[in-house]
């Protein structure tokens, strides 16, 4: 059964729906959600995002987004409430963000999103969509840590790679096309890098 | 010692279904064998402080279940699979496990946890909310080894736990047999040889009412290979035990 | 764990390292499969202080909704008559129900399970005195509301609760005797019948069964042998060998 059926049978009351769904999804719902939170907490959201699954299910509307996304924004929400109970001391800052927020005179807040939840879970997502475009060193990785990292033109890159400007210019369109889908939750991201 | 057995005996009228039992077992996995009317399923009974004993002594779990309390204290702690287990045809998988987690006088706090985990435990992962009348001997029967184990017991007494079960159920039955025998003790009474030789730290072997051979499964193939008859090793070991018994 | 493949992770793939997702699966479908119980329920619960011992009364076949309403049934009916013909049936008629009721409050004769019941914490003979009383209790308390009902005298009213004790007594006792919750039902009804009878032999009247102050004392007496006979026969279990 694809995953709209899933849901619509656990919506029904079918409990066997709600593990097929946990069996596809909750490998790669923790790998996320272990970005952001220690392992332990990781678990009890899990727990909490299913049960969640399991009394909303009638709530899904197919037509505004995949199951995956469905699935990952009620993760988002759980993992949120546990960010904000925990306060911003607790979250799991890369260092230079954290100095960056000192120097600042004290708020870890470098994208002035005000939330430091939402904050870290937005790291987390694009991440997430990163990890989508292939392993480290693959070409649409490259293509986009050069142009949107380092900020290169087309040309720059296509000497660096050593591939035509028409090459380069269709890889960037294939990442644009790969990030916007994952950032929009329109295809659950698999930990690993498995499209 | 979960178990200490001294001289234990067990009358119905003048046939002595046990005649002088003693037997000692820590944690592990012990193997119960022996033909029809060996005195068996008494045996597990008298364990399961279903059936008093005639005479001898019966100390479980460090309490003598002879009076009301103690035996109270034990049952909290027990597991027992009877050799046939009737069930309740409207009862779900899960409400008839619940059911007995209940009666095991579990705190109501833990019952849902462990209902749950007994339950993929024996493999009933997806049967858990259907009827019981729609499952088949060999699922029934793991609904008997879920109720069992559900209140994680420190004496856990499974009669003819394999009928019905498939050879790869088996093979799950004794990774669960082997994990709990790692903190409790595991008697399993069975006719199924094999079974016994791959999961059992010790084995018993009781003719009669009485025990003919107690030790290592190794020990057992050891008895058969001058004498014994049957096509696998443990099979040997049995049927030697019993001809040098009756002889 | 049985959701796990030969590959020991899930279908989805293998997850981070750090996190037991058999746990989690256990958790979740701890929430999902756990049966609340109702208000009645947490209501025993919390009179007997045991959980168990209040879904056991509750799973009591003679407390079941079809069998209550049965009840009701029997004796409004029995109510009705009496209202238009004025010979009182409700005292003939719950003794013989409520005798029923309790033998089918009895385990082994109704119960697949029973050797495992047998071997539980909550005994076997703790959940038929709770079920049993309550039974017994409900019974009395439906007897009473048709007998006022029916517009009988006082002495008819409350008169039949001794010999019903007895009636029910007797089919327990058969029923922990014999092993059946059949037989303790014949029995209970047979013995009422008889002594019914056996009245109306002796003085003419049905209603000396319940009426007359003589038989109080054979009456509790009676219920007092049975009832130490059911203790007896609940104390030792035979088992077959």
């Amino acid at each position: 059964m694809d995953d709209e059926a899933l849901i619509a049978a656990v919506a029904g009351g079918d409990d066997t729906a709600l593990r097929e769904l946990f069996a596809q999804h909750a490998p790669w719902l923790a790998a996320r959600l272990r970005t952001v939170l220690p392992a332990a907490e990781v678990e009890d959201v899990l727990q909490e995002t299913f049960l969640a699954v399991w009394r909303g299910a009638a709530s899904y509307r197919p037509e505004l987004g995949s199951a995956g996304g469905w699935i990952w924004g009620i993760a988002r929400r759980q993992a949120a409430l546990w960010l904000r109970r925990q306060g911003p001391a607790e979250l799991p800052l890369p260092a230079a963000a954290r100095a960056d927020g000192q120097a600042r005179g004290g708020t870890s807040d470098p994208a002035g999103l005000g939330d430091p939840a939402d904050a870290a879970l937005q790291r987390a997502e694009l991440a997430a969509a990163v990890s989508a475009l292939g392993p480290a060193g693959g070409p649409q990785r490259e293509t986009w840590r050069l142009m949107y990292l380092e900020d290169r033109t087309v040309a720059e890159v296509a000497e660096l790679m050593g591939v035509p400007v028409g090459t380069v210019k269709s890889r960037a369109h294939r990442v644009r096309q790969l990030m916007r889908a994952a950032l929009r939750h329109r295809d659950p991201v698999r930990a690993g890098g498995r499209r | 010692m979960n178990v200490e057995l001294t001289e234990l005996t067990r009358r119905f009228g003048r046939t002595e279904a046990v005649a002088g039992v003693d037997l000692q077992a820590g944690p592990g996995v012990f193997g119960l064998l022996g033909p029809n009317g060996a005195g068996k399923t008494s045996l597990l009974r008298m364990m399961a402080t279903v059936l008093p004993p005639s005479s001898g002594t019966l100390r479980l779990l460090g309490r003598d279940p002879g009076s009301y309390g103690p035996r109270r204290e034990i049952r909290r702690r027990l597991g027992y699979l009877p050799q046939t287990l009737g069930y309740y045809p409207g009862f779900t998988v899960a409400e008839f496990v619940e059911y007995f987690a209940l009666l095991k006088d579990m705190p109501s706090r833990q019952v849902p946890r462990a209902v749950a985990a007994a339950i993929e435990q024996v493999g009933l992962g997806d049967r858990a909310r259907k009827k019981l009348r729609t499952l088949s001997g060999g699922m029934l029967r793991r609904v008997g080894i879920a109720q069992a184990i559900v209140n994680e017991p420190e004496l856990l007494l499974l009669d003819e736990p394999t009928a019905g079960l498939d050879p790869e159920q088996r093979v799950a039955f004794r990774t669960l047999l082997r994990e709990f025998g790692q903190r409790s003790t595991v008697i399993v009474s069975t006719h199924l040889v094999e079974d016994v030789g791959a999961a059992c730290t010790e084995v018993t072997l009781m003719d009669a009412g009485k025990i003919v051979f107690h030790g290592t499964p190794g020990e057992l193939i050891a008895q058969g290979e001058a004498h014994g008859v049957g096509d696998a090793p443990l099979e040997r070991g049995y049927t030697a035990v019993l001809a040098a018994a009756r002889s | 764990m049985n959701m796990t493949g030969e590959h020991g992770h899930l279908p989805g793939g293998p997850g981070p390292l750090d996190v037991d997702l058999d746990r989690v699966w256990t958790g979740v479908a701890a929430g999902v499969w756990c049966r609340q119980p109702g208000r009645a329920e947490r209501l025993a619960g919390r009179l007997l202080r045991s959980p168990g011992l209040a879904r056991a009364l509750l799973t009591t076949p003679s407390l079941l909704l079809g069998w209550v309403i049965a009840t009701v049934v029997v004796l409004g009916t029995g109510t009705v008559v009496t209202l238009s013909t004025g010979t009182p049936l409700v005292p003939l008629l719950a003794p013989a129900v409520a005798a029923a009721g309790i033998a089918y409050a009895y385990g082994p004769g109704i119960d697949p399970a029973w050797e495992l019941t047998q071997s539980m914490a909550i005994g076997d003979r703790m959940v038929l005195l709770v079920r049993a009383l309550a039974v017994f209790g409900l019974n009395a308390i439906l007897g009473l509301v048709a007998s006022a009902a029916s517009g009988a005298a006082a002495a008819v009213t409350f008169g039949w609760l001794i010999p019903m004790t007895a009636v029910c007594a007797l089919a327990l006792a058969a029923a922990t005797l014999g092993r059946s919750a059949n037989v303790g039902v014949l029995v209970g009804l047979a013995g009422w019948l008889i002594t019914v009878l056996s009245a109306r032999a002796v003085t003419g009247q049905f209603s000396a069964a319940f009426t007359s102050t003589v038989l109080i004392v054979p009456y509790l007496i009676a219920a007092a042998c049975c009832a130490a006979i059911a203790m007896y026969a609940t104390r030792i279990p035979r088992g077959t060998p």
